[in-house]
């Protein structure tokens, strides 16, 4: 019989001394990628764009007030776009080699956290300073675009009424073309696509550098793989045309297709940005297939990191 | 257990990586479609204008960066316009129109550079030949006719693309029937302008053969509403009631029509 004086207390249940998974370790490292971020000054780039917005607002081209608020719009979104992939893929190529540099790696994981945590961790730290960053150039953007919107409008309406010879459904007429271009909530949807996007791109970019050799490897294998991602499925309709629908091409097209992920699907904010309704099933079915990619490219980071010595 | 700790982590990758990408295949295919049919995606651009692209905006296009290289290219044929270099223009549209077949704005733009500006150009540019500026006059007129139909083809429902055709055939072409079955098109149209019935007429009007019709058309405007009695309609039906000879106990009073058509005055047509 033991003495219940001198006997060590029993080991707490493993379960709840050190759970499978932890949302709150989760984070304490995406907090942690964020301020390690932040101090990377990636912000800057907001200044960048901002700039570029501003440049885009005041050129001066002959165009109806309803064609330059189309073309601001169009270089304000593509850009967004732009940035959000390619601060994907640099911002994520960075974290695991500087971890590792930093031997910040070592410290955490000689903690009691799970790779996966580590790697989820990281992954949203990434999507948060992306959902910051886009925010943040949207809310430019619709600054932008509202000034000159309402500029035009008012610019138009006083030619319109100085001229006194055309009617209010005329004058009506015009102001409504100049809206339809102008700043629309619908915008916001556009700004979710390029996140969706961009949060693919990461994912994809942190299973890379579980593997690479160097944050370089992983920044040009991932944008090879964004933009053969992005043009495969309008290369393979040109390369078909022109091997008259060779076997080798339809088979090598359809490896890629398999294996690559069809970036072009998300190009949905385009139709937005030129004006399209937005179809809200379509944007849950992005969402979801989204979530798809992020879950699976995350178990296979986690097979290849799992085992991984450091 | 053992064995599956000695396969090498790359294989399971992979089988999973295929695994998935057969699962979103049709998914995605799918979905595509979708997108596609609501407008939300647009559809790739065509071979010759892939052909035409420099490497630079090929890249681009091709890595997700179709607006942008639509916008570049429009504000270099902007720098065409300048210079007027309108084969290089046309060049920079047609890639531009492919890029973004259903962005109005571009077939609106390209219509007006090569029918008016284009064929303006060639009235005024002496260092060419006579035979030849009339030559190209009629090549750039014919042209943005042919840019104007593809544009409908793209958008069905397009008035300001109909209306910078109409534009081209009446200024350019000096076509009133063509002018007239172009704003017969229009005033069909949801989106159409208040004096699109009106054009319509007044076309018809100067289309030859077409007098009697054209009357009766004017003459069921001007009873139908007061707000028709504009200055160029009751012209109109002068004209036409001289023409057709008709009595003079069936002719609109004289004192009818003191107010001008805005539509018409300087021949300005609201365009977007």
């Amino acid at each position: 019989m033991t003495d219940p004086d001198t006997a060590s207390p029993s080991p707490p249940p493993r379960h709840l001394a050190h759970p499978v998974f932890s949302a709150s370790r989760v984070a304490t490292i995406a907090a942690g990628t964020v301020t390690q971020l932040i101090r990377m000054k990636t912000f800057y780039f907001l200044l960048a764009f901002a700039l570029l917005v501003v440049a885009v607002g005041n050129f001066n081209i002959p165009a109806t007030p309803a064609k330059e608020l189309s073309m601001i719009k169009k270089v304000a979104f593509g850009t967004m776009d732009l940035f959000a992939w390619l601060f994907a893929i640099v911002s994520t190529a960075l974290l695991i080699p500087r971890d590792e540099e930093d031997r910040t790696l070592y410290t955490i994981l000689s903690k009691p956290v799970r790779r996966i945590e580590y790697l989820v961790g990281k992954l949203c730290g990434v999507l948060v300073i992306l959902a910051i960053s886009l925010l943040a150039m949207f809310a430019i953007c619709a600054v932008m675009i509202s000034m000159r919107e309402s500029a035009f409008i008012s610019a138009e309406l006083s030619s319109m009424l100085s001229q006194e010879r055309y009617s209010e459904d005329e004058i009506r007429q015009q102001i409504g073309l100049i809206q339809a271009q102008g700043m629309r909530p619908e915008l916001a949807v556009a700004v979710l696509a390029s996140f969706l996007k961009a949060a693919v791109v990461a994912v994809v970019t942190i299973f890379l550098s579980t593997f690479a050799s160097s944050s370089l490897f992983t920044i040009i294998v991932s944008i090879l793989i964004f933009l053969i991602g992005h043009a495969h499925s309008m290369a393979t309709n040109f390369w078909l045309a022109e091997t008259e629908n060779n076997i080798l091409v339809r088979m090598g097209a359809k490896v890629i297709r398999i294996l690559i992920p069809d970036y072009q699907l998300f190009a949905f904010s385009e139709g937005i940005v030129l004006g399209e309704p937005v179809v809200w099933g379509l944007v849950v079915q992005m969402a979801l297939i989204t979530a798809g990619y992020l879950l699976v490219f995350l178990l296979l980071s986690l097979l290849v990191f799992v085992d991984k010595e450091f | 257990m053992a064995i599956l700790r000695r396969i090498p982590r790359w294989i399971p990758a992979l089988v999973l990586l295929a695994a998935f990408g057969l699962i979103r295949q049709p998914l995605e295919h799918r979905l595509r479609e979708e997108l596609a049919t609501a407008n939300l995606l647009l559809p790739p651009p065509g071979q010759n204008a892939m052909q035409q692209m420099s490497q630079s905006t090929l890249l681009g296009t091709l890595g997700g960066l179709r607006s942008l290289v639509a916008t570049y290219l429009v504000i270099e044929a902007f720098n065409h316009f300048s210079n007027k270099e309108w084969d290089e223009l046309q060049r920079d549209y047609a890639i531009v129109t492919n890029l973004e077949p259903r962005d109005e704005h571009h077939w609106v733009t390209v219509i007006w550079h090569i029918g008016i500006n284009a064929t303006a150009n060639m009235q005024n540019d002496m260092r060419l030949p006579e035979f030849e500026r009339k030559r190209r006059y009629h090549e750039y007129a014919l042209s943005a006719v042919e840019l104007a139909e593809r544009g409908i083809e793209q958008l069905p429902d397009s008035v300001p693309i109909r209306l910078q055709l109409a534009e081209v055939y009446r200024e350019k072409l000096r076509d009133p029937c063509a002018v007239a079955r172009v704003y017969g098109e229009i005033m069909k149209l949801p989106s159409a302008p208040g004096y699109a019935e009106r054009f319509y007429g007044y076309f018809l009007a100067d289309c030859p053969g077409e007098e009697e019709q054209a009357y009766a058309y004017l003459m069921r405007l001007y009873h139908a509403e007061e707000r028709h009695h504009k200055g160029t309609l009751v012209t109109k039906i002068r004209e036409l009631e001289e023409k057709l000879g008709i009595p003079p106990f069936q002719r609109i009073p004289a004192e009818s029509g003191e107010e001008n058509d805005s539509a018409t005055q300087g021949g300005k047509i609201l365009v977007p």
